[in-house]
């Protein structure tokens, strides 16, 4: 049973995307989890000319049915709005929006759809799925880990990409010469168990 | 004004060196924007009150070439004090590489339309590349054409041309010309 719910939480993302899941261990069937925007934060890190810097995209959207007990009908879906990254400084960020980089014209979602997710260790879980960035549609594995206490479960995970996979930075941006190729995405997601809304 | 320029003209030469990581250049990069942008606008200031006030007049005996020469020079100053910050503006606006400009990295200062939106920016960005150097280059030599007049008229010819320029009071008006070579010869 797919228990589907939307919510438009506070959050962010931007070259990235994420992912969360929680889970029921008391419940036998995957449950629904709503994320805590106070509490949660998703994040994305990048190289500018040598220097590290860190972004947060907010808000997005999480539709998050997890039960370790109960991975096969588990699944993540995120919607993020790549034109609330945000990065500390006003030149990057007015760039960060426009055609060379994540052309929030034409393409105003990034999303993260894992079906997929199994037990790699203790409280350790890999969601398998598709990353959608700039249009582009590209597998994309997710591995968190997560702690439960009660309803409330905390989920932390961390990926990298390569920006230019997905056309992230077009013309001279696609070198790596000023902003590095690679992306690090970071996510710390808090969330409670919710009430099932729907079910199919 | 005179400060801004020189470090605009050092600023310039040193970011355009080949071999400098982007770490070095970037930054220098938007301090140029910043300091050209404000160049830009002191300079329209700057010749509003121009053309409003009435310069000192040219020593009486300068010859006429020497006349001409001096306001071909000052025209020239004017015109590309304004020029460069206006073509270097320009050029930002046309550079493949869009970056969004912050002076001083707190105001946002836009792009030029037009320019910002052409299609193909790269024969854009290349052209005024050309002409905004070759007028930095321009600048530099008519700057030091001014200076070394200045320094002429103060040393060789001995007039008040150089002092009257000074930005702090002057010392009881310097004497003619006349006056001091008669002193300097008792």
């Amino acid at each position: 049973m797919i228990i589907r719910h939307n919510r438009a939480s506070k959050f962010s993302i931007a070259a990235t995307v994420l992912l969360v899941l929680f889970g029921d261990t008391e419940a036998a069937r995957a449950a629904q989890w709503i994320i805590d925007p106070a509490r949660s934060k998703l994040g994305f890190s990048g190289t500018q000319v040598g220097t590290q810097f860190q972004g947060t995209l907010t808000p997005y959207t999480a539709r998050i049915n997890f039960d370790p007990a109960d991975l096969a009908n588990s699944s993540v879906h995120i919607e993020i709005d790549p034109a609330s990254a945000t990065t500390g400084d006003p030149q990057r960020d007015a760039a960060l929006p426009a055609t060379e980089w994540f052309d929030v014209a034409d393409f105003p979602k990034a999303v993260f759809d894992a079906t997929s997710i199994q037990t790699t260790g203790t409280n350790a879980f890999n969601a398998d799925g598709k990353l959608t960035i700039r249009g582009v549609t590209l597998p994309f594995s997710l591995p968190f880990t997560l702690e439960i206490d009660g309803a409330t479960a905390h989920a932390t995970g961390h990926a990298q990409l390569i920006r230019t996979d997905f056309g992230v930075g077009q013309g001279p941006w696609t070198s790596g010469d000023f902003v590095a190729l690679k992306v690090d995405v970071n996510i710390d997601l808090v969330a409670t168990r919710g009430q099932a809304t729907t079910s199919q | 004004m005179a400060i801004g320029i020189l470090a605009m003209a050092a600023i310039g030469i040193v970011m355009t060196r080949p071999g400098l990581a982007p770490a070095q250049f970037f930054p220098l990069y938007q301090l140029h924007k910043s300091v050209g942008i404000t160049i830009l606008l002191a300079a329209i200031l700057r010749i509003l009150w121009r053309l409003t006030h009435r310069p000192p007049g040219l020593p009486a005996d300068m010859p006429a070439v020497e006349k001409l020469a001096a306001h071909a020079g000052h025209f020239g100053l004017y015109a590309l004090m304004l020029a460069l910050p206006l073509t270097g503006w320009a050029l930002v606006s046309a550079s493949v590489l869009h970056i969004p400009t912050f002076l001083y990295g707190a105001i946002p200062w836009p792009d030029l339309p037009i320019l910002s939106a052409l299609h193909d920016k790269a024969p854009a960005e290349a052209a005024l590349k050309a002409i905004h150097a070759t007028g930095a280059f321009a600048l530099i030599a008519l700057v030091c054409l001014h200076a070394a007049a200045a320094l002429r008229h103060h040393f060789i010819v001995r007039d008040d041309v150089l002092t009257r320029m000074l930005p702090w009071p002057q010392h009881p008006a310097r004497r003619p010309k006349n006056s001091k070579i008669e002193e300097q010869r008792s």
